[in-house]
């Protein structure tokens, strides 16, 4: 017994890992590591959510040469997925020990990250829940983990990608449905959901790794009595609320925080019956990795009425604000905003639109942006001068320390908004936007300023509406922003200029956020387009 | 808002003389991939048409499942409105009694088996009383008035614009022909003759305000080369890396931009946009009144 005891606290004391040594197991240092090299772990590479690499070996001067080393198309037997068509990737693959991990809705895939070949498939059924995007996996020493679309959270073996256990994390009858990517840190798997077509409550989840136990769930709104719950009209709407949590946050190891994006409150354009803040719709929260319990919080988008989801990745980085350091967090909202905070706890350093938008009235004295009543959707319409579906969405933006640049492809446009259920108690969406003129832009935004340095509109014949598809950005120290347009060009950029060096005419539009590694001495690029993965070396 | 004003030079590496792409016209088309995944509907088709198409792709998406009975739907909606509406609301959205729209017992049903016996036999510890007297086809009429509730909230494919015409059409006539300029351009006689007949007032009212998304219509471009020597047609394509185009005999050419090339598009939409810094949303109703009169 004694023995079997000691056993027990020394697997404790490892976390309960598997042996690391085993060759496709992930070193739990490279999960901390500050920025991606050899390995890419995690949905945005590291937890800062930067998606810059320190690579260099591809270049400004030669990224001329960029060439095509593999492609691997996903079949999943017959083309078109459940209401959304052909699939796009929109999954960031990990790289682990040489090999890559990604997903699809119901599909996970195990590829040679040399040579692009398949290893093995995992082919789930759903039940329901919405086939509109998946980020990806986590992974945790030998076991990867996955969010099939109906609420089901599956632990594979990454050897053979064997399911090893399944939970039900979120019910996809409530119209929930879920698309992240757990996002492993320390012994927790954070899971998130989404869902908004029938009015319910959001929350996070941690999960045991080994287990794919409960260890702790936040809830995006407060129960009656609790601070927050004076931003609710009543306990009714407060339960219904909304405020999803379906894009993977970040971390800061030294503050053990999370940081997440919440979505936008329900019922999700009727706003009649939730009057008030509805706080923690539409915010950042800092939360704390062990305990689950809400740090400090800034809501984006009080009382939001667009479906403007504020669930954009917060990027972290330290810079020096009026000559002092200090530990940033900044994000580039759906609702038009860029908004840079200390991390430590909350306070805004500047909030400031980087698309035009009328449906604000400015900023309050927390940097929160004042929505203005006057635009909220009505009957007979409301013209906004930002497109429908917001200044960007979920598409991963890039933070480069090299040049200080903020990027994110936004969409400048013009929308009107109805309201479609005027009754005391909407439910639902309870309204609709139609998209009038719209442009995708890439944007480097100065992290002291707010202001746009240098951008680049797409050209293009086609009016492009907000979608929720679309190009990531990664950047890397070669002096290079990789990214695309909506023709299918996944194009390099001279992250400091602006200038286009480089472009492929992919089979379809980039849909992932590119990522880069080193493999044998050589630095691929990666990039998803549509329903094929592409990779690049120098030749 | 100028779509020229930040377009970077994609060859600008290559040369210190810059590729000039001017856009006298932009025509802009609605994405193939829509936003909130609703699928496009095809605007070849009746208003009616797309509705149904919209409803069905929207359902299909959400995972809904089948489309509700909707003559079913319509008995069950009259024995629940009497008998079941006092504590549930007529919709079925709560009133003293829980809302139906979110409940377990409704979203995991699928023909009434689950609704039927919680209908027929009550919930005693609840306070909801038996209904023993109804048939097994009126609690399946019951059920499908709830699943009908649960789409027309759920599915937002299905949701119908309301009147939109608020405003004042004299007010919106005035503004046609003074501050608006519409008359510059458009008669309300001529190309706009019977506008009001030919689409809903939401469809029009977003046609007015951007006609492109709703009616595509090829754009005109002009590409001059090195040598000065300038080509024009119908824009095919374009992007930061070439320009493709048919000529007026309907032959296909094809200009990969580099320095020295300047590309012409013809932009007929230009004063649409710039309206849309303009309007109030007072002219728009207005304006939206006026032209619906036009039948």
């Amino acid at each position: 017994m004694k023995f079997a005891g000691l056993l027990l606290s020394f697997s404790c004391l490892l976390g309960g890992l598997p042996s690391v040594s085993a060759a496709q197991a992930l070193d739990p240092q490279k999960l901390v590591q500050p920025e991606p090299t050899d390995t890419w772990p995690t949905y945005n590479g590291d937890y800062s959510g930067r998606r810059f690499s320190p690579l260099k070996q591809i270049h400004a001067s030669n990224v001329h040469e960029l060439s095509l080393a593999w492609t691997y198309r996903v079949a999943v037997g017959g083309g078109a997925m459940r209401g959304v068509g052909e699939p796009d990737i929109k999954s960031t693959p990990l790289m682990v020990n040489g090999i890559l991990y990604f997903t699809i809705p119901d599909h996970v895939f195990a590829v040679d990250a040399r040579t692009g070949l398949a290893l093995w498939h995992y082919d789930w059924v759903d039940k329901g829940g919405h086939l509109i995007g998946n980020r990806g996996v986590g992974m945790y020493g030998e076991w990867l983990y996955f969010l099939a679309p109906d609420g089901w959270f599956i632990s594979l073996e990454a050897k053979t990608g064997k399911e090893r256990w399944r939970k039900k994390v979120a019910d996809e009858k409530m119209q929930y449905f879920t698309t992240g990517a757990p996002m492993v840190v320390g012994n927790h798997v954070i899971v998130g959901v989404g869902g908004d077509a029938i009015d319910v409550p959001g929350y996070l989840e941690a999960r045991d790794p080994q287990t794919g136990e409960l260890q702790w769930r936040w809830d995006s709104e407060p129960k009656k009595g609790e601070p927050g719950s004076e931003t609710w009209p009543n306990e009714y709407a407060m339960a219904h609320g909304g405020g999803m949590t379906w894009l993977p946050g970040t971390y800061d190891k030294d503050l053990n925080l999370l940081y997440w994006g919440t979505g936008n409150a329900n019922p999700v354009m009727a706003g009649q019956g939730r009057k008030g803040a509805d706080l923690y719709t539409c915010s950042i929260v800092a939360i704390n990795a062990d305990t689950g319990k809400l740090v400090w919080y800034f809501q984006g988008s009080p009382h939001d009425t667009h479906d403007w989801d504020n669930t954009e990745t917060p990027v972290l980085f330290d810079a020096e604000v009026d000559g002092k350091p200090r530990k940033l967090l900044a994000q580039a909202a759906r609702n038009g905003y860029f908004f840079v905070l200390d991390r430590t706890n909350g306070k805004n350093i500047l909030s400031k639109p980087f698309v035009d938008l009328n449906w604000s009235k400015g900023i309050d004295a927390k940097g929160q942006p004042i929505p203005d009543p006057g635009r909220e959707p009505t009957v007979d319409g409301n013209l906004l001068t930002i497109n429908g579906g917001g200044g960007t969405n979920w598409i991963p933006p890039s933070y480069s320390p090299q040049t200080g640049l903020f990027y994110v492809n936004a969409v400048r446009g013009y929308s009107v908004t109805y309201l479609t259920d005027t009754s005391e108690h909407p439910e639902g969406y309870g309204g609709s936007n139609r998209d009038l003129w719209s442009q995708h832009v890439l944007e480097a935004l100065d992290h002291k300023t707010g202001e746009v340095r240098w951008s680049h509109a797409y050209l293009t014949v086609d009016g492009l509406g907000g979608g929720l598809g679309g190009p990531g950005i990664l950047t890397t120290a070669g002096d290079l922003l990789f990214s695309g347009d909506f023709n299918g060009n996944l194009i390099a950029f001279n992250a400091t200029k602006g200038d286009i060096l480089w472009h492929f005419p992919m089979l379809h539009s980039l849909s992932n956020g590119p990522e880069t590694y080193l493999l044998d001495g050589r630095q691929y690029l990666i990039a998803g387009g549509g329903d094929t993965l592409y990779a690049f070396i120098l030749n | 808002m100028g779509p020229t004003a930040e377009n970077h030079n994609p060859h600008q590496h290559r040369s210190k003389t810059p590729l000039v792409i001017v856009f006298v016209f932009l025509a802009l088309v609605p994405v193939s991939r829509s936003q909130q995944a609703t699928p496009a509907a095809n605007p070849q088709d009746t208003t009616e048409q797309q509705e149904d198409s919209r409803a069905t792709s929207t359902r299909q998406f959400l995972g809904l499942g089948r489309l509700p009975d909707a003559r079913l739907a319509a008995e069950g909606g009259k024995i629940f409105a009497p008998t079941c509406g006092f504590c549930h609301g007529a919709d079925a959205r709560g009133a003293s009694g829980p809302d139906l729209l979110r409940s377990p017992v409704v979203l995991d049903d699928d023909q009434g088996e689950l609704i039927g016996p919680t209908v027929h036999d009550g919930r005693p510890g609840k306070g909801m009383p038996a209904f023993p007297s109804f048939t097994s086809e009126q609690l399946r009429e019951i059920a499908e008035y709830l699943h009908l509730q649960v789409e027309l909230a759920a599915n937002r494919g299905t949701y119908k614009a309301l009147n939109v015409v608020t405003g004042d059409a004299k007010a919106g006539e005035a503004y046609f022909n003074g501050t608006g300029k519409c008359n510059t351009c458009h008669s309300v006689t001529g190309d706009l003759a019977h506008l009001g007949a030919k689409m809903s007032p939401s469809d029009l009212q977003q046609t007015f305000l951007y006609p492109a998304p709703r009616h595509p219509s090829p754009p005109k471009v002009t590409v001059t080369v090195e040598d000065g020597k300038t080509m024009s047609g119908t824009l095919k394509h374009l992007d930061d890396f070439y320009v493709a185009f048919y000529d007026a005999d309907g032959a296909y050419h094809s200009i990969t931009l580099k320095k020295g090339i300047e590309v012409q598009v013809e932009d007929k939409l230009v004063f649409h946009r710039q309206m849309l810094d303009k309007y109030t949303n007072q002219q728009m109703h207005d304006l939206t009144a006026y032209l619906v009169t036009l039948k």
